[in-house]
């Protein structure tokens, strides 16, 4: 008999060891692993960047944190059948060692109602599952219903149907979409918009951002192996990681390229041909880049009808492409900065067009090609304005008409406060740039200010102004 | 893109202006969008970049014009300006036969990297100062005819010519875009590839005797 019921106590210990391990290690894996990596590639590959599991990982720390999910019927079982258990062990410890019967029939009983929480909980589950599944089929249909007209299907309509039914998933099991809709409707304010854009963006399992994550991680796991080993080659690369994770695993890297760089490297020009390569093949892939945006912006439009005006969707686009670039724009640029880095001479005191030059030293500081354009505008704003209080200042008889500035005049100086600048990576920058402007901004101002900027820099580099500030540094 | 004449029927064009340093391409184009309307049409980029809405026909059109410098060194880069457009404005002086010269190196490049896609003007700039021409007027004609460009006669200084070479162009791009847009509806579906200026060949081809305008002189 008492060997029975302690054959029974082993059994019962056994399943609630496999039925708590899980969970347990669940939770705790994820942060240990990341950490292990994170030490073992600093001090051992020595690269800027961070490995793709990493950042994605990063990427969705916040997730994690964030969202309470709700127990599943079997993990709720599992709790239950542990605090059952712990009161059991208190019970037992208070018997005297002769109350064996009554020390039987506790772990009986503790194991009868051990099982029976976990069946039930296992029927409850498979229903769960069962009403999921179906709840995804009728939204699955909805979404197809919706998207009816447009005839014949490609892949890519195929693609959004799936995620506007998991949009539809979504919506069933949150409430705030239906209240933000509601509020749009009542005070239909520009101002909103990009609130509930940001909010959006803030609800990590959102499906829209889920997409954004999936995106960001599919290009950095592209631009991973070409930025992690050209890097170091080139000595004259040096980034400027303001990002915290960044700096962790900088400290150590400056020194290194440094050293690499006393002596000639005879790698140097080889790699450089290769990453061109690279640089080539993947910039043709980069179209989807902006393929991404639009996929994210029509995920969106349809999440909120609400936001499908032309001013709402530019302010959402602006949105969505914050949070899409900021956290690659430093692997993005490093990419770009393969092709051209020179180091600028300096020039102090005050001097003509400071106010652009000021200006145009602030477009490194964002993360959005959006933002930068703005600043490269309001730079070459700055110096019309410039030159026309100059103009003011020595003619009296001014006449504004014959003598604006034109791009005679704008490159000439564009040049200049590009010089000043000192910025070695604006090169990469506008090319960057280039590469991620929307298509409609290329025909206005700011494509005029993005190429007349390329253009100037193409002159200084043409003009072997940095040469003397050596290619050393 | 390229040709923006979409459902709405508001068409966006790209201008170029090309020419050497001083044959007056930032006074032409003061003139012609100062003139007319106030000073609302400048931006605050000054005559560098210029903004133009038209209504021609009763179709609305938003032209930008896109200054470039005349200066040989800041040549390296001139694809990235005259890419995507569909007009150009190759100005010369007509004191000036070395202006001349530049703007059919300026043609050759254009077509070479455009195609016939984009309408060329060659405009002889400074008529007032007829007494000095150094480039023939038959010359510059039956060039311009030979390449596939109008040409114009423009005075920034007396405000001749200048209109009418802003509307002809304007004109000639909506008849471009139009035949395109036939073009589009006719053929391939939906693969609209005009995308960046990068045109699939067939297109070209039949692009030309369709009515593009350039041909036709």
């Amino acid at each position: 008999m008492l060997r029975l019921a302690e054959q029974c106590l082993e059994r019962a210990k056994s399943f609630i060891g496999k039925n708590t391990d899980p969970p347990r290690h669940k939770a705790s894996s994820p942060t240990k692993t990341g950490h292990r990596r994170v030490l073992s590639d600093g001090g051992g590959e020595l690269s800027p960047f961070l490995p793709p599991e990493v950042f994605q990982r990063l990427q969705t720390v916040e997730a994690q944190n964030t969202s309470k999910k709700e127990l599943t019927p079997i993990e709720q079982a599992s709790r239950l059948n542990q605090k059952l258990k712990a009161n059991y062990e208190a019970r037992l410890a208070r018997l005297t060692p002769g109350q064996a019967c009554q020390k039987t029939s506790l772990t009986l009983s503790l194991q009868r109602q051990m099982m029976e929480n976990l069946i039930i909980a296992k029927a409850r589950q498979e229903a769960l599952q069962r009403k999921m599944e179906e709840r995804r089929l009728r939204l699955q249909e909805e979404a197809n219903r919706r998207f009816a007209a447009s005839g014949g299907m490609t892949a890519e309509e195929q693609e959004q149907r799936t995620l506007y039914a998991s949009v539809l998933e979504y919506e069933q099991d949150h409430d705030w979409p239906k209240l933000w809709k509601a509020n749009m409707k009542e005070n239909p304010d520009m101002a909103l918009v990009p609130r509930l854009v940001s909010y959006l963006l803030s609800q990590s399992d959102h499906p829209v951002v889920k997409l954004l994550r999936k995106h960001q991680f599919r290009i950095y796991n592209r631009l991973y192996p070409i930025v992690s080993k050209g890097l170091p080659q080139s000595p004259a690369l040096l980034l400027r990681p303001s990002h915290s994770t960044h700096n962790l695993l900088h400290s150590g890297k400056v020194r290194t390229w440094h050293l690499e760089g006393e002596e000639p490297h005879p790698l140097v020009t080889v790699d450089r041909e290769n990453s061109f390569e690279d640089l080539e093949q993947f910039l043709t892939q980069l179209d989807w880049a902006s393929a991404h945006d639009n996929q994210l912006l029509s995920l969106c439009l349809l999440s909120f009808e609400c936001l499908n005006t032309a001013s709402s969707k530019d302010l959402c686009l602006s949105s969505i492409e914050e949070a899409f670039f900021t956290p690659l724009w430093h692997a993005l640029l490093a990419l770009f900065r393969y092709c051209s880095l020179i180091p600028c001479p300096s020039l102090q005191g005050s001097y003509p067009y400071e106010s652009a030059v000021q200006e145009l030293k602030l477009l490194v500081t964002d993360y959005c090609p959006q933002k930068k354009l703005e600043c490269l505008v309001r730079t070459l704003r700055l110096i019309c304005a410039c030159a026309e209080d100059c103009r003011c200042l020595h003619e009296v008889d001014a006449t504004p008409r014959t003598s604006a500035i034109g791009a005679d005049d704008l490159l000439p100086i564009l040049s200049f406060v590009a010089l000043q600048c000192q910025c070695p990576q604006l090169i990469s920058e506008c090319a960057a740039l280039e590469e991620f402007i929307h298509e409609g901004y290329l025909i206005g101002e700011e494509g005029y200010c993005l190429t007349s900027m390329q253009s100037a820099l193409a002159y200084v580099e043409s003009a072997g102004c940095f040469l003397t500030g050596g290619l050393a540094v | 893109m390229a040709a923006g004449g979409m459902g709405g029927k508001t068409y966006s064009f790209k201008v170029v202006l090309l020419g050497e340093g001083c044959v007056g391409k930032t006074s032409l184009v003061l003139r012609y969008c100062e003139n007319k309307f106030n000073d609302k049409h400048i931006t605050t980029l000054q005559a560098s970049f210029l903004t133009k809405k038209l209504n021609i026909t009763g179709k609305r059109v938003n032209l930008a014009i896109w200054d470039t410098a005349g200066q040989e060194r800041f040549h390296a880069l001139g694809p990235i300006y005259y890419r995507d457009s569909n007009g150009a404005i190759l100005v010369y002086d007509v004191t000036d036969e070395d202006s001349f010269q530049k703007v059919k190196n300026w043609v050759k490049e254009l077509r070479k990297m455009l195609g016939n896609e984009i309408c060329l003007c060659i405009v002889g700039n400074k008529i007032d100062l007829d007494k000095d021409r150094h480039v023939s007027v038959e010359e510059a004609e039956s060039y311009a005819e030979s390449v596939g460009a109008k040409h114009y006669h423009t005075s920034a200084k007396l405000n001749k010519g200048i209109e009418e070479l802003f509307l002809d162009l304007c004109k000639r791009m909506m008849e471009t875009a139009q035949a395109e847009e036939r073009l589009k509806g006719n053929g391939a579906s939906q693969s609209a590839s005009s995308r960046r200026g990068v045109q699939i060949v067939d297109d070209e081809l039949q692009a030309t005797p369709a009515g593009g305008c350039c041909s036709s002189g």
